[in-house]
């Protein structure tokens, strides 16, 4: 099933090779280098990131520590690479777990209409009634924060605009006669979801989905530098910048650094978007 | 019309019902008990229970619900656990200095946020555009309290431009209470600016290319007037709905930037009572949070009532 | 300024799209000219060209467009101008209405000030006074409450007042010339006949000079002095309308006259004159004539090289050297056939006092806050629709039943409820005798099998994600008409059934034409191997010479494997050449039924007489009073509102009654004498139809 949409989704591309857009070109080798090197960590870092150099601490960023060293003389560069574990990793949980409880509400939502739309619409009104960053809080203020558990929130808090996202597109499908074609049929409301609807909205979950792991990285990122995501001393990008408060005077690297790394991250992640509407989208022509 | 406006009103009653429980039965699942927490060293079972009895954390759940949501419509919200002190003036406090904060921001972000939408919109494909488009790009990807400290790094250890941190009254002058405000404000604005900008850039864009731009321009209206009386109101009805949004992720923002400026305001006030699990200051900070949020979107949405004629004059004449 | 010369002179106008790496010409080398007072008529199919031809003059095309040639308006250059001026005779000296009057209209604005806004720029009024005038021509366009229209927005009116409204506007300075771009395709036929006299009487009563484009014939023939006719992007013909519709020189034209449907009853076995194949999309005429491959006249010479504009004998440009020698358009053979009697008893399909009624959405959204009696109540009121009230009929199997209603009337709904894609609030649907709404979930299955659908959008009826072999599999597999080894097979089948060639079976929908796609959805609809097809406008969103093509299709399966149709259209002629009988519906309600020929003849209903008129422009016809097609459900005749005939209260009061014409034709009226046909309509001339 995903198997066939990805392919769906690779086809559209190929099909259009000649005129990619940049966008798409130079974002999707910048992830794809991000996810080698997440994926090779450890064996990539010079140093691993727990290990303490007492007598190198402060360093700046040189020959022996890329990017410097932090206030316990761990490598700043090294834990850069882990970091990029951690980041990921939230990002891609969280916005699978947004979409695999999402996607099905919001096509069942606009398939149905009626009550079952009104009472999904309605919950999910509900969720989005909270400011963002709050519902997590909430959530991660009452329980022993871990990774898993803060991409839990965040794919929780996403569920909302990405089912709203699906059924609006699903309603625009709607409209369309190959659906009530189908229903002459008399094909099962598993059938329409799955190869009606579902193929004509991947595009454009694609397109969301993107945007998604951006929002999940830099909430999880704000998450860690409040305290509340992963807890010292993992090598999070966000909880590098926090630590890295008190000494930015003195050794801004090690704040800096991390968040060049996150800027790179959504930056790469963003170009891929972007470069998957310009392609995928027209041909939708779906509307946001 | 009004039947917009009744169903807007009913729905955000029920939000604001639901998420008074869900808050109340979010922290009520708190590991450590309140109880614990003030009696410190000193719990035993005994003591432990008394005192729970006298807080009335014995009591079953919905009459708890009850009492305290009761207390808070009467404006008491209990007393701060850790602070030993009521805590609804702190709290009333923290607000008023995060509204400034808040109030500021949104001003900056509606205002050059919308402008740099349009003016990257009608200059389309020409440097204007692009820069914009650079600077949005910067903008998005990275999170507040970065750009915060990027600020503290510049504005303030290096070139010792402005206060980097705290609060002044503006009893004391209004340089310094500006003063302080500056950075905190520039870091929250300047993600959602680019946020607005893009959404009011695609917006405007659509109004551009639509039909009823085109005819105008056929009837040989100048681009001047076909720009800001026919694209421009289509396009801004949206922006209403996108700044709305952006409130909520400028509440995420202010707590954020207050705990980086160690501005004292609600956001800051909430890390902290999150941290030391306060109970009551918890509940009640997140709750006007939302609150305030609520009431925001809701604003959003009767003014986009009134802006969109098809909501305001509803049906046909026919 | 002029006085001798034409307004508008057009001369080798070339235009050229860019498109990623490719250029496109779009039209060829055109030239023609306009003299004031004068109507010119750019008549084509989509994909010829002539909505560019106004777009360049109106500088509408945008960046990537190249526009060589002159445009020569009152003597000026319009191309050669500064943009400045240009802009400024555009709005002063030239009108323009647009297509679809539902985007044309700023949504933000009311319609008073979209109107006087020229005013103010050009004529340097004062806005109070511009909304004055705004009001006065918004009468003359025939809007009653001119007021209260020009305080509207465009979303409270219909779209005949939207035109209208548009008209208004584009008129507001007193514009010589006025360019019409397909201005009625999106309305009505009843409103576009009142959009059409409207404009006649501008013509007669201002003297405006008029460039109308569209690609229906009928519509020019009522307004324009000349025709210029395009095909792929060149002018193929060119002159006085009657000459050219009476006597078309070039084979396009004849082809494009012969296949247009009469208004008349068909025999079972006759097809309509069509035009082989398609348009192609990126002409070549350097190698030969651009019509060649479809043309039945064509020979080697015609492929030679490019075909330069020849005069006929009575002089007029034709872009074909062998005009003079042709005859007319081969007419398709008719096939013998018998007429079939269909027995009443033993029906296919029986319909029995069927009603649907939509109610509005409940929720929140219902609730109305109204003032009664001083205090505020909040209570629901959900809209009601009776969207289709009291219709009874049966289709006998081989039979096909013609349904006919402008839009709104609800006959796709009947559609639907015949195939129990809606439950009906009313009455019953009885398929071979069992009634369907009393069958369980699951045998309904067999009823599917036997009862599929076509609709009328070619662009959403197949799913975009699905080869064409995919989409007619798909039922082969769903109702196990094939085993997995023979569905390759039984598709390809399919598809030469639907004449497509076999290996069209690997493209996806946005790879065929309007006309290929249509095929697969009657393939796709064929594939159950049902007994009843209800076809939804199946031709009216595609070209006047792809529709014959389908319409002879449909007839040949129909013929082929004893199909029974619903066939709903809102053009006459196309319904009365495949059905056996025809139903009129207007608001729900049945008017009219009986034999083609009975409906098409008189004696008539008054709405029928009203539809006829308007199909053939008949000037002597009673005008339906002013009113909207739909709405609330009421006791009484539903055209009662608009009944140029009415007889007063008991038309609102009471339903009308069945009279029986005939045995098999039936009116549903309060006359006694129903209203007979004046010579216009007459049943054997082959007169052009609606579009």
């Amino acid at each position: 099933m995903v198997a066939r949409l990805t392919d769906l989704t690779v086809a559209t591309i190929v099909r259009r090779r000649s005129r990619l857009p940049a966008s798409l070109i130079v974002g999707g080798a910048l992830v794809l280098i991000l996810l080698t090197i997440a994926a090779l960590a450890q064996w990539i870092a010079p140093y691993p990131y727990d290990q303490m150099h007492i007598r190198d601490r402060f360093l700046p960023p040189g020959l022996h520590y890329l990017a410097g060293t932090d206030e316990y003389g761990r490598d700043v560069f090294s834990r850069l690479l882990f970091g990029s574990q951690l980041s990921l990793a939230l990002g891609v949980t969280a916005t699978l777990i947004s979409m695999g409880i999402g996607v099905p509400l919001g096509l069942i939502a606009g398939y149905r209409r009626g009550v079952t739309d009104e009472l999904i619409m309605r919950t999910l009104e509900l969720m989005m009634a909270f400011p963002p960053i709050m519902l997590v809080l909430l959530i991660l203020a009452v329980t022993p924060p871990s990774l898993m558990k803060t991409a839990i929130a965040i794919g929780v808090l996403a569920v909302a605009p990405i089912a709203r996202v699906t059924r609006s597109v699903t309603l625009d499908l709607m409209s369309g006669e190959f659906i009530e074609a189908a229903r002459a049929r008399g094909e099962r409301l598993g059938y329409m979801l799955m190869r009606e609807l579902l193929p004509n909205v991947w595009p454009v979950l694609m397109v969301e989905a993107s945007l998604r792991v951006v929002f999940a990285v830099l909430l999880g990122a704000v998450l860690s530098f409040l305290g509340f995501g992963v807890q010292p001393p993992a090598a999070d990008w966000g909880l590098m910048i926090s630590n890295g408060r008190a000494f930015v005077d003195t050794a801004p690297w090690i704040s800096l650094a991390p968040g060049i790394a996150l800027s790179i991250t959504v930056i790469a992640v963003s170009l891929l978007g972007d470069g998957l509407r310009e392609v995928l989208d027209p041909r939708l022509g779906s509307g946001r | 019309m009004a039947a917009y406006v009744a169903q807007r009103l009913a729905t955000v009653m029920v939000i604001m019902v639901a998420m008074s429980v869900l808050v109340f039965l979010a922290t009520h699942a708190l590991p450590s008990s309140a109880a614990a927490l003030i009696l410190g060293q000193y719990s035993t079972p005994e003591t432990l229970a008394a005192l729970e009895h006298k807080l009335g954390f014995d009591l079953p759940l919905p009459v708890q619900y009850w009492h305290w949501a009761r207390g808070m419509l009467q404006g008491d919200m209990g007393q701060s656990l850790e602070m030993e002190r009521p805590v609804a003036p702190i709290l009333w406090d923290a607000l008023g200095r995060s509204a400034i904060l808040a109030a500021t921001a949104m001003t900056v972000v509606s205002t050059l946020g919308l402008t740099l939408g349009v003016v990257a919109a009608v200059w389309r494909g020409r440097w204007p555009d692009h820069a914009a488009s650079i600077f949005t790009y910067f903008g998005v990807s990275l999170p507040e309290f970065y750009w915060g400290l990027v600020f503290i790094l510049v504005f303030g250890s290096t070139l010792h431009l402005l206060p980097t941190s705290g609060y002044a009254n503006l009893s004391d002058g209004l340089g310094a209470f500006s003063s302080h405000l500056v950075l905190p404000v520039a870091t929250l604005a300047l993600t959602l600016l680019a946020h607005v900008a893009r959404l009011t850039r695609s917006s405007m864009v659509e109004a551009l290319e639509s039909m009823y731009v085109k005819v105008a321009r056929a009837r040989g209206l100048p681009e001047r007037l076909v720009i800001v009386r026919h694209a421009l109101r289509n396009a801004l009805l949206p922006s209403i709905t996108v700044l709305a949004q952006d409130f909520g992720f400028l509440i995420g923002g202010i707590v954020a930037v207050e705990t980086v400026f160690a501005y004292p305001g609600l956001g800051r006030m909430l890390v902290g009572a999150l941290e030391r699990q306060d109970l009551p200051l918890m509940q009640a900070a997140i709750l006007v949070l939302t609150a305030v949020y609520c009431l925001a979107n809701l604003t959003a949405d009767l003014l986009y009532g009134v802006a969109n004629p098809r909501i305001r004059y509803g049906g046909s004449i026919d | 300024m002029n006085g001798a010369g034409p307004l508008l002179e057009i001369r080798n106008l070339t235009i050229r799209y860019r498109e990623d790496d490719r250029r496109i010409t779009a039209v060829r080398d055109i030239s023609f000219s306009l003299k004031l007072g004068g109507s010119l008529a750019i008549v084509g199919e989509s994909g010829s060209g002539k909505s560019s031809v106004a777009g360049a003059i109106l500088d509408f095309l945008g960046p990537a467009a190249e526009v060589t040639g002159a445009i020569l308006f009152e003597g000026q250059d319009l191309a050669a101008l500064a943009p400045a001026q240009r802009r400024r005779i555009l709005g002063r000296r030239i009108g323009a209405v647009f297509q679809d009057p539902f985007t044309s209209l700023n949504p933000a604005l009311r319609i008073g000030r979209q109107i006087a806004e020229p005013m103010v720029q050009h004529l340097g009024l004062r806005p109070a006074e511009a909304l004055g005038r705004a009001e006065a021509a918004l009468q003359e366009m025939g809007i009653d409450r001119a007021a209260e229209v020009a305080r509207a927005f465009p979303h409270q009116l219909s779209g005949g007042m939207k035109q209208r409204a548009l008209i208004a506007a584009a008129l507001a300075c007193e514009p010589p010339l006025l360019i019409l771009d397909e201005p009625t395709t999106a309305l009505d036929v009843t409103v576009e006949a009142q959009i059409l006299r409207l404009l006649s009487r501008l013509r007669r009563d201002k003297g405006i000079t008029l460039l109308f484009i569209s690609h229906n014939l009928g519509v020019v023939r009522r307004l324009c002095d000349e025709v210029a006719v395009m095909y792929a992007s060149q002018l193929v013909e060119l002159g006085g309308v009657d000459r050219v519709l009476e006597h078309p020189a070039h084979p396009y034209s004849k082809g494009l006259l012969a296949s247009r449907p009469p208004l008349a009853a068909a025999s079972r076995g006759s097809r309509l004159a069509a035009i082989g194949g398609q348009m192609p999309t990126i002409a070549k005429p350097d190698t030969g004539c651009v019509f060649a491959p479809r043309c039945p006249f064509q020979e080697p010479r015609c492929n030679a090289g490019p075909q330069s504009l020849t005069m006929t004998p009575d002089g007029r440009p034709v872009r074909c050297w062998k005009s003079d020698s042709l005859g007319s358009w081969p007419y398709q053979l008719v096939m013998p056939s018998v007429a079939p009697v269909f027995r009443r008893g033993d029906a296919l399909i029986n319909a029995t006092e069927l009603s649907k009624i939509f109610e509005g959405r409940g929720g929140l959204i219902g609730w109305r806050l109204s003032v009664a009696r001083g205090r505020p109540r909040l209570h629901r009121q959900p809209r009601r629709v009776a969207a289709v009230s009291d219709v009874s009929f049966s289709i006998s199997p081989g039979e096909v039943l013609g349904l006919v209603g402008e839009s709104g009337c609800g006959k796709s709904t009947l559609g639907r409820l015949l195939l129990q894609l809606l439950r009906q609030s009313g009455g019953s649907v009885e398929f071979d005798g069992a009634d369907l709404a009393r069958l369980p979930a699951q045998a309904l299955s067999p009823f599917r099998k036997q009862a599929q659908i076509v609709f009328q959008n070619v662009g959403s009826s197949l799913n975009p994600r699905l080869s064409v072999g995919e989409a007619l599999e798909r039922p082969l597999a769903l109702f196990s008409l094939a085993k997995p080894r023979d569905r390759i097979r039984r598709v390809e089948a399919l598809l030469e059934m639907v004449r497509l060639p076999a290996a069209h079976r690997n493209r996806f929908p946005h790879q065929l034409s309007g006309g290929e796609r249509q095929r697969v959805a009657i393939a796709r609809a064929l594939a159950t191997e049902p007994r009843f097809v209800v076809c939804d406008e199946p031709v009216s969103a595609l070209d006047v010479s792809v529709q014959a093509t389908i319409i002879n299709l449909l007839a040949d399966l129909r013929d082929k494997f004893g199909l029974s149709y619903l066939f709903i259209s809102h053009d006459l002629a196309v319904v009365a050449q495949l059905s056996d009988r025809i139903a009129v519906m207007y608001r729900g309600r049945i008017c009219e039924i009986g034999t083609a020929a009975e409906v098409l003849a008189p004696p008539y209903h008054p709405y029928t007489r009203i539809l006829l008129a308007s199909a053939v422009d008949d000037d002597q016809a009673p005008e339906p009073t002013a009113g909207r097609l739909a709405g609330a459900a009421q006791a009484g005749c539903v055209f009662a509102a608009r009944c140029p005939h009415k007889l007063g209260s008991l038309c609102d009061t009471q339903p009308p009654p069945l009279r029986a014409a005939s045995a098999s034709h039936t009116i549903a009226c309060h006359l006694d004498t129903f209203p007979v046909s004046l010579p216009c309509v007459s049943v054997d001339r082959a007169a052009v139809g609606t579009g």
